[in-house]
């Protein structure tokens, strides 16, 4: 039988009475007397002073998410403003501070516990089905999470567990930051290999139940089987204004500087330079200008291009026919 | 992906569109003026008919004075319009052409503004008729609207301001006329950027920096002493010139090229029939035949097929450029010149005579048309379309109204009291 599973009866059986529960469970639910439970709640009495909401009305109960013992407002500023005091419930030693102290959600100071330690553990195992391969991978990861809350909840393991879970959230932020990120990716490669090996020894010491605990030599606390590599995204391109059309000379060779008196003058000239006027641009233009068009011999081209029209006629004047019967123009979008 | 110049020049307009070989020019010109003497002879013919209804009611309750003399040229009636051939047309545009040139001249427009303003009056005239739109009017618009698209600003007050006689509607009427005509199409590529590219590379081919193309066999070296030794004339006998006096050959060169370019190359049908390197490649020709021959060398082997046929089209260009009466080469005398200057002077004079009769009655006066399209038009008197009176100017008012608001501090009011005003005229 693992852990999981009494972790499940004991949710599930978990009477008020708590019979087959551990004595600090029981403990909990100290405030008030689980034998006969507070129906009426204005007839609350603060443990520690004994002032009950029959003469006060306007009393508040706070906790502390330390020990979750309950105690009346007044009690919290007598005791504690003067820095951390320990719980004044007897055989609860705990140091408690004032500012820690809340007004609790829940009337059930154990569902207030086991959000807050939900809560908690939300925030370090946030991972969605989306980063794994497999819906088996998701569940198995799943599972472990549900472990480690139960094992919190119901107090077993709890330094080892919260160790754990500290490493694991630190593994998780270096990941995160971009600097490391590629040195740790290689690491969890190595790590899933051996966590994998680990996993088959250790499925057959205990039985068939599977164990996602597997302690590893860096240490991050869990390894998860199945995790999708994280992409780093492709660095963008840098942005093409002509979509990879170039000008290629093919009578010119442009040269750096062209050096004719009048022109030389004008682009000394602060008066063109200040107004952004570049000469290599000029040079550039003219130059180009003065061979476009020169292979172009338009008698000739223009007579292959008709000749190539009268190729295409009989599909023009088809479409010509079909744009005369229907009355609206081809061309032109008809807006309304 | 690699575009040569060629690429880059076939994806013009000018390329495109306005290009044509020789037939086929003079087949649109004759389209052209085919379909104008039609329309003016219907138009004229139609005219007539109106006013021959007219008159017997005149003539009948009257002695036939009439009032607004419109009776008097009773005798053309019957005459045959005489409209324009296709070279009385031609020899029309180019004339007005050349004014245009003068023009642009006068009021030191720069040279690309004036080329581009005849070349959109060549344009323009390709596809429509001096009978039908009347060339002064047009060209002066064409220059106005060729400052704009060249990027030279000029306030449409101080243009109209050159001309003695000319209004700011008579200049804006036929504007959209003229970019309706130019197929919207306003880019004009000229020689001029070539040529003076062209001398560049030549300039640094002296100074033996030129860099020679992959193909070529010269290095620039040898370019540089080949191009001192280059005779003065055609199978001229060959010199040895220094740097110095090369340079002030290729300037003149450039200079005559220049002109070339500015004259005869826009008042001929060059820009129809010519790439622009051709043709300033052409006036180079012209300017200093050996110089340009010896540049196209150092571009293409002399034997190569291309450069052959190249050649041919070039010499085809500058027989072109030099046909034109405005080259003024070495032989023509001053006394020469005068007569051929006088004779041209009386041709076309009988010929805006000649126009004056066959003008498209229904296109004469463009203010009037160019505002029948407008949203205020006045209901013409023939019944064409117009929007009716009371609107157009209940409209002017409300736009005179906003416009005095608008002068004001905080702008004009919103909304609701316009709202009101509108009700008030419509009571009024």
């Amino acid at each position: 039988m693992s852990r999981m599973s009494r972790a499940v009866n004991g949710a599930k059986g978990g009477a008020p009475e708590g019979g087959g529960l551990l004595p600090n469970i029981r403990s909990l639910s100290l405030s008030s007397p689980s034998k006969h439970p507070a129906t009426d709640p204005s007839s609350e009495v603060c443990p520690v002073c004994k002032s009950g909401t029959y003469l006060n009305r306007n009393m508040r109960f706070l906790v502390n998410p330390e020990c979750y013992h309950k105690m009346c407002e007044g009690c919290v500023d007598r005791i504690f403003s003067h820095g951390p005091a320990p719980c004044p419930i007897a055989g609860c030693n705990r140091t408690l501070r004032k500012a820690k102290f809340r007004s609790p959600t829940f009337e059930d100071l154990k569902m207030e516990r086991e959000v807050d330690i939900r809560k908690e553990v939300a925030s370090v195992f946030n991972k969605k089905q989306a980063d794994f391969e497999t819906l088996r991978d998701f569940n198995d990861y799943l599972e472990t999470v549900e472990e480690v809350t139960w094992n919190l909840i119901l107090d077993m393991d709890v330094e080892e567990t919260r160790e754990r879970l500290r490493k694991y959230r630190e593994a998780q932020k270096a990941q995160n930051s971009s600097t490391t990120r590629r040195a740790l990716d290689h690491s969890q490669a190595s790590d899933k290999r051996k966590g994998a090996t680990q996993r088959k020894a250790l499925d057959v010491s205990s039985g068939n139940t599977p164990e996602p605990f597997a302690t590893n030599r860096e240490d991050t606390g869990f390894s998860f089987r199945g995790l999708i590599k994280r992409k780093t995204p492709e660095p963008p391109k840098s942005f093409d204004p002509f979509d990879g059309w170039s000008i290629q000379p093919q009578y010119h060779i442009l040269q750096d500087k062209y050096d004719v008196g009048w022109m030389t003058a004008a682009g000394k000239d602060a008066n063109h330079s200040a107004g952004g006027y570049s000469m290599p641009a000029f040079y550039s233009q003219v130059l180009c200008d003065a061979f476009s068009g020169f292979g172009v011999f338009v008698e000739d081209e223009i007579k292959a291009r008709e000749t190539q029209a009268s190729m295409d006629a009989g599909v023009g004047t088809r479409n010509a026919a079909m744009a005369a019967q229907g009355t609206k123009d081809v061309n032109m979008d008809d807006v309304f | 992906m690699r575009l040569t110049e060629d690429d880059l020049y076939r994806t013009s307009t000018q390329y495109k569109h306005w290009s044509f070989t020789p037939a086929q020019l003079a087949d649109q010109r004759k389209t052209t003026n085919i379909s104008a003497s039609e329309r003016v002879k219907q138009n004229v013919a139609r005219k007539r008919a109106a006013k021959a209804f007219d008159t017997p009611t005149a003539s009948d309750n009257g002695s036939g004075v009439d009032t607004n003399g419109a009776n008097t040229p009773l005798r053309t009636v019957d005459r045959e319009v005489n409209c324009l051939t296709v070279a009385e047309e031609k020899k029309l545009v180019d004339t007005f052409c050349e004014r245009a040139l003068e023009l642009g001249t006068f009021l030191n427009f720069p040279t690309e503004v004036t080329a581009t303003g005849i070349q959109f009056l060549r344009r323009f005239y390709l596809f429509n008729s001096p009978m039908t739109y009347e060339p002064q009017t047009i060209s002066r618009t064409a220059m106005f609207f060729a400052n704009k698209v060249e990027g030279a600003h000029l306030t449409l007050e101080k243009y109209v301001a050159s001309f003695p006689k000319a209004t700011a509607e008579q200049v804006l009427a036929p504007e959209y006329l003229i970019v309706q005509g130019l197929r919207f199409q306003f880019q004009v590529r000229h020689p001029f950027h070539g040529l003076k590219g062209g001398h560049l590379e030549m300039m640094e081919m002296s100074r033996g920096n030129a860099e020679p193309l992959p193909a070529s066999e010269k290095t620039k070296e040898e370019i540089q002493e080949e191009l001192f030794q280059l005779p003065r004339k055609p199978n001229g006998p060959a010199q040895d010139m220094t740097v110095k006096q090369l340079q002030g050959r290729m300037g003149n060169a450039y200079a005559l090229a220049s002109k070339i370019l500015k004259g005869p190359a826009q008042l001929t049908d060059a820009y129809f029939l010519y790439t622009p390197s051709q043709i300033w490649l052409a006036a180079h020709l012209l300017a200093d035949e050996p110089l340009t021959l010896f540049y196209l060398s150092t571009k293409q082997a002399l034997d190569s097929p291309l450069l052959q046929k190249l050649l041919a089209v070039i010499r085809e260009c500058a027989a072109l450029l030099s046909s034109h009466h405005s080259y003024t080469s070495d032989q023509t005398s001053p006394a020469e010149k005068a007569a051929r200057d006088k004779a041209e002077k009386e041709e076309v004079q009988k010929l805006i005579k000649k126009l004056k009769q066959c003008r498209d009655p229904d296109k004469i006066d463009l203010v009037k048309l160019n505002q029948a399209q407008k949203r205020d038009a006045v209901k013409s008197e023939d019944g064409g379309s117009g929007l009716e009176e009371s609107k157009a100017k209940r409209r002017k008012l409300g736009r005179e109204k906003y416009e005095k608001e608008a002068d004001e501090f905080f702008g004009p009011e919103l909304g609701k009291k316009n709202v009101a005003v509108d009700v008030e005229t419509k009571g009024v």
